[in-house]
């Protein structure tokens, strides 16, 4: 049974598509005269058959987009290879004795328009073909004396068998336009040379093949992002693992502790962990950064215990300095924004934590316990491996977002911490940066799309990979047996 | 035995300040947030954990004085939610559709959409932001609330998980009978579906509408001309610990952050009861 269901789902999507355009074909061969019309004149099928509010719908579509093409479609698509010719410049008229902007080619708009004309005139176009297969459905319809639908027909289906289609429409129209169209320009930029120097409207900017992608993974004097590549890219899985795990392990541990039959009064524990929830992240996070500030209340503090001194004689802290470089310092900084992490994230793995720890079942325990296995042994061959098992798919999507946790670094570490690497300041990177806020401070203050563009594509990359790999070692062996009794 | 009951009594004693001792470190920078937002003293008290003395005048300032030109919560608060409500309805719709459509209908490329979601997934969300920004201002919509309704709302179906999680779990047999008895496919959805699944559509507005609130990245590349009365409140107490400002405000961004701490708690905690009711209620019904 099982073997069917996976034959179906693994069906070849090739020869779906060249099944698809076969299809097409033999319909239009086989096709009546208003078949063939039909590729002329989109609903000419339809008239014959009497569905003449949708051949007109058809028709229309059809005209939009013929007129769509031959103005917007070519304007952009014409330009689309060089991205543009004609620079802006300020021309002198003569008529209005002013000085006047010329008729200049926008770089980014020809991108934008190009793509969005391609992505209109491919949907536009499997559109058509399919209008030929619908209107040789419709000829077969009416040959074997089938009911013809009328318009009323159609409208009732988009409420019961289509009724996915009326659901889908909106949400996936809002997800092409602010997500996938956006997502297509950005890959396409990583192709250019847009940067600082090439910016619209002022200046064009054109292709340059794979050339940011070499920039990206060499390191000589003309470009140290190699260099800092691999410095941001390697913190930035060290921080999604640490991040991912501490907030696990340390997050079941306490969720077992209070949940254990011996503490007194769960609810009072629980709701002091959950109170630094209620209070949104940038507001605490905001908190956190000025109480380890430099002249902040735990530098105060730790001064006063002597904290400080001590750090500073077993060399923790540097000496030339007379606070602790809580966010400031390299290695301190990291340790910081993993342990606030921590903090920010611990009360969130105990909520979940403890609802699946109330479903484990209790005659596991009992029978380890018959057995002679210790407290701590349960909590390693019991607790731990149903809670890996059972939150195993949350805990792949969590490095996935640590990956990209922005708010974090960039709320802890904006504006205070200043690198001293060379090398790294050189391309605008510090040794705390994640991928994504090295993306961002590109785009936000330096305006070098091209090179965020690659380190997005690099992102998505990093996280395709470490996705797929995971769900294979964890879903690959079948576990789900193992706790099921 | 005696010795053993002073041993028992001796780890429980143990266990219970080792949690007060956590529970104190988890607290403590809400707890400094609290009593600062009541502090006399405007700055970043950086001698004392608790203020010298206290005041209600920050809270004042912050709510009724519009003299003061940096910190204008009323209109933050204002923008905020003007964005959270629109979006918030636009949202909603997207996910409950989204959702019923991939859990309780079976479509051809069901699949594959849902394989498209998982890898759109994978990007950083920060990427497509710059086109977008882009593109927003191609028309005109950048420093504009609308143009960030739209952002939040505009993709919001690729957040169908965890309402599809429960609709999932209503039995078949309900919609089944409902078919039988001659409901279109819409009918069923309003009528059957729609009145069983209140745990998750409380969760889903109220996760909706919570998002503009907490959003601190996408808002500041949108509404970033620098006017203050374009703000939300995100932006706006960011904006109140620049340096420039931090040692007149941080009084203030205390009580503004607490101020909104409320609402959101509130909202925070009605939501949890129902998640844990969207996940485990569904079940029960069938």
């Amino acid at each position: 049974m099982t073997g069917t269901v996976a034959r179906i789902e693994k069906k070849n999507p090739l020869g779906a598509i060249t099944g698809f355009f076969k299809g097409v074909v033999t319909d239009f061969i086989e096709g009546d005269i208003f078949v063939k019309l039909s590729a002329l004149v989109m609903g000419a099928g339809y008239f014959r058959r009497k569905q003449i509010i949708k051949g007109i719908i058809v028709t229309l579509f059809q005209a939009v987009i013929i007129l769509f093409a031959g103005g917007f479609g070519r304007h952009y698509l014409s330009r689309i290879g060089t991205l543009g010719s004609v620079e802006y410049a300020p021309v002198f008229n003569f008529e209005t004795m002013k000085n006047e902007i010329n008729d200049y080619d926008h770089s980014f708009q020809i991108l934008l328009f190009g793509v969005v004309s391609i992505i209109v005139l491919a949907v536009a176009f499997m559109f058509y073909l399919r209008n030929i297969r619908n209107v040789r459905a419709l000829e077969l319809r009416a040959k074997s004396g089938l009911h013809i639908h009328t318009f009323l027909d159609d409208v009732r289906s988009a409420k019961d068998e289509r009724f996915h289609i009326t659901l889908l429409t909106f949400p996936c129209l809002g997800i092409v336009l602010f997500t996938i169209v956006p997502l297509i320009i950005m890959i396409t930029v990583a192709f250019t040379n847009y940067d600082q120097l090439h910016m619209p409207p002022a200046s064009l900017f054109t292709w340059v093949g794979l050339e940011n992608f070499k920039a990206l993974f060499s390191n000589n004097i003309a470009s140290s992002f190699g260099y800092a590549f691999g410095k941001v890219l390697s913190w930035t899985l060290i921080w999604a693992f640490a991040a991912t795990f501490s907030n696990f392990f340390l997050g079941i541990m306490l969720a077992s502790f209070i949940n254990n039959a011996k503490t007194k009064l769960k609810r009072v524990w629980r709701t002091g962990f959950i109170v630094s929830i209620a209070v949104p992240q940038f507001v605490t996070l905001l908190i956190v950064r000025n109480f380890f500030a430099r002249q902040g209340i735990a530098n105060t503090l730790a001064a006063d215990i002597g904290l400080t001194s001590f750090l500073q004689n077993i060399g923790l802290s540097p000496a030339h300095l007379d606070f602790i470089p809580f966010l400031t310092d390299p290695n301190w900084a990291k340790v910081m924004v993993i342990l606030i992490n921590i903090w920010i994230g611990i009360p969130f793995t105990m909520l979940i934590a403890t609802g699946v720890l109330m479903n484990i079942p209790k005659e596991l325990y009992e029978s380890a316990k018959i057995d002679g296995a210790s407290p701590f042994k349960q909590y390693i061959y019991i607790t731990m491996p149903y809670m890996l098992f059972v939150t195993a798919p949350f805990m792949i999507t969590q490095v996935v977002h640590n990956i990209n946790n922005f708010n974090v670094i960039y709320l802890l570490t904006q504006d205070i911490y200043t690198t001293t690497d060379q090398a790294l300041a050189a391309v605008n990177a510090k040794e705390i940066d994640l991928l994504v806020t090295w993306l961002h401070r590109l785009t936000q203050e330096q305006y070098d799309y091209k090179m965020a563009s690659v380190i997005g594509i690099m992102v998505f990359v990093v996280c395709a990979v470490f996705t797929l790999i995971a769900f294979n070692l964890v879903i690959g062996r079948n576990k789900e047996d193992k706790f099921q009794l | 035995m005696r010795k053993y009951k002073e041993l028992q009594i001796m780890s429980l004693t143990l266990r219970h300040l080792f949690l007060l001792l956590l529970v104190l470190v988890w607290l403590a920078p809400i707890v400094w947030l609290v009593f600062n937002a009541f502090s006399e003293f405007p700055g970043l008290n950086i001698r004392k954990f608790f203020p010298d003395s206290y005041t209600l005048e920050n809270f004042r300032v912050l709510l009724f004085d519009t003299s003061d030109t940096v910190a204008r919560f009323p209109v933050w608060f204002a923008n905020t939610l003007k964005i959270a409500i629109f979006s918030c309805i636009v949202a909603s719709s997207f996910v409950l559709m989204v959702s019923y459509a991939m859990s309780r209908m079976r479509f051809h490329g069901r699949r594959s959409l849902m394989s498209i979601g998982v890898i759109l997934g994978l990007f950083p969300g920060f990427l497509a932001m710059i086109a977008v920004y882009f593109i927003l201002r191609t028309f005109g919509l950048t420093n504009n609330h609308w143009g960030l309704v739209l952002i939040y709302s505009g993709s919001s179906g690729l957040g169908y998980l965890i309402a599809k999680g429960f609709f999932d779990t209503i039995s078949e047999t309900l919609s089944e009978s409902a078919r039988i008895d001659g409901a279109t496919e819409m009918q069923v959805f309003w009528f059957i579906i729609i009145p069983l699944s209140k745990p998750i559509i409380v969760y889903t507005v109220i996760s909706a509408f919570l998002a503009p609130w907490m959003d601190f990245m996408f808002a500041s590349i949108i509404l970033n001309s620098g006017i203050a009365t374009d703000w939300t409140v995100a932006i706006g107490l960011y904006r109140m610990l620049d340096r420039s400002f931090i040692n007149t405000h941080f009084a203030r961004f205390c009580a503004g952050g607490l101020l909104i701490s409320i609402p959101i708690s509130v909202l925070f905690v009605i939501m949890q009861k129902f998640y844990v009711e969207g996940i485990t209620g569904g079940a029960v019904k069938g």
